[in-house]
């Protein structure tokens, strides 16, 4: 999932600005799970809105709404008329919720309540660990299904450095090494033989060193006359 | 001091059923009085409390919240 964490009060209130009519827009989805922009928080968030503008002397009207899913364009089209109704909206969506909500409501003026953090599971109750940098060339069926890029702080592919210590990264004696991991789950699985293989430079481009990316699956993609029959944009 | 206003603060008071509010209905039963500004909201169990529960309650006007379980 995407893990995120709500901004300071004093941050979001900045971001309102002097706005009178705010909707805070939540997703179902990710940041429901990690306990960031679901409903409740949505709830939360409006609550201490209300009472921080009536603290400040700038009472708010804080309408509250949450999606399925911030990032589709069908779920954000049930919310149209209430995002024209606001003088900004804040989503506590992740970062793509935000820029979805933007890029579907052009009118809007649509703020982040959120720090998103990244693709992570939760480890026990209330803490979550990175699992995926999103590198878009996978490799875990060589690392025993531990990933490198994500867990490894200096993203070795041929790990671990001289750092590793009893299983520690060097970084932080809390952080594991995540090649010791490697090592570990190989050995665990009979495979060791699988790190004499020197893994060879990396092609970054498949990751964000090659600029923004896009997928495009023309068998999935519709013909162009039904394409043009759906909306992309509304106005808000 | 004595021409102020007497501010009496207006309490919300979060019971769970098998204790505290039990307690408090005995307390009526024996017909102890306790102030009209308390007002109680009786929970299955304080476990059920949540934040935006106190949250809505000093949002409504309250002055300050008890749990009690």
């Amino acid at each position: 999932m995407i893990v995120a964490e709500t901004k300071p009060l004093d941050e979001i209130k900045a971001l309102l600005s002097d706005a009178e009519k705010v909707l805070v827009v939540g997703c179902g989805t990710c940041v429901t799970v990690c306990f960031a922009g679901g409903s409740r928080e949505v709830a939360i968030m409006g609550s201490l809105l209300r009472m921080a503008g009536r603290m400040d002397g700038h009472e708010r009207q804080v309408e509250e709404v949450t999606v399925q899913r911030q990032c589709e364009w069908e779920y954000l089209d049930a919310i149209a008329e209430q995002v024209g109704a606001v003088d900004v909206v804040l989503s506590l969506g992740c970062g793509i919720g935000v820029q979805a909500l933007a890029e579907h409501f052009p009118n809007a003026w649509v703020v982040p309540g959120l720090n998103t953090k990244f693709m992570g599971l939760p480890l026990e109750q209330g803490v979550w660990a990175e699992r995926c940098a999103g590198c878009g060339d996978c490799l875990l069926g060589l690392t025993g299904g531990v990933c490198p890029i994500a867990r490894c702080s200096k993203q070795l592919l041929n790990g671990p450095c001289g750092g590793s210590i009893d299983g520690h990264c060097e970084i932080n004696p809390e952080v594991s090494c995540a090649w010791q991991l490697i090592y570990d789950r190989l050995t665990e699985k009979g495979k060791l033989e699988v790190l004499m293989e020197i893994q060879p430079p990396r092609d970054w481009r498949t990751a964000r060193h090659g600029g923004p990316r896009t997928i495009v699956r023309e068998d999935l993609r519709l013909p162009e006359d039904h394409q043009a029959g759906q909306s992309m944009k509304q106005e808000a | 001091m004595s021409d102020q206003p007497s501010f009496e603060p207006q309490i919300v008071a979060f019971c769970c059923r098998h204790c505290a509010y039990t307690a408090a209905d005995l307390a009526g039963g024996l017909r102890f009085q306790y102030p009209t500004s308390i007002k109680v909201v009786e929970l299955p169990c304080t476990g059920r409390l949540d934040v935006l529960h106190v949250l809505r309650a000093f949002e409504d006007g309250a002055d300050g919240v008890i749990a009690a379980g």
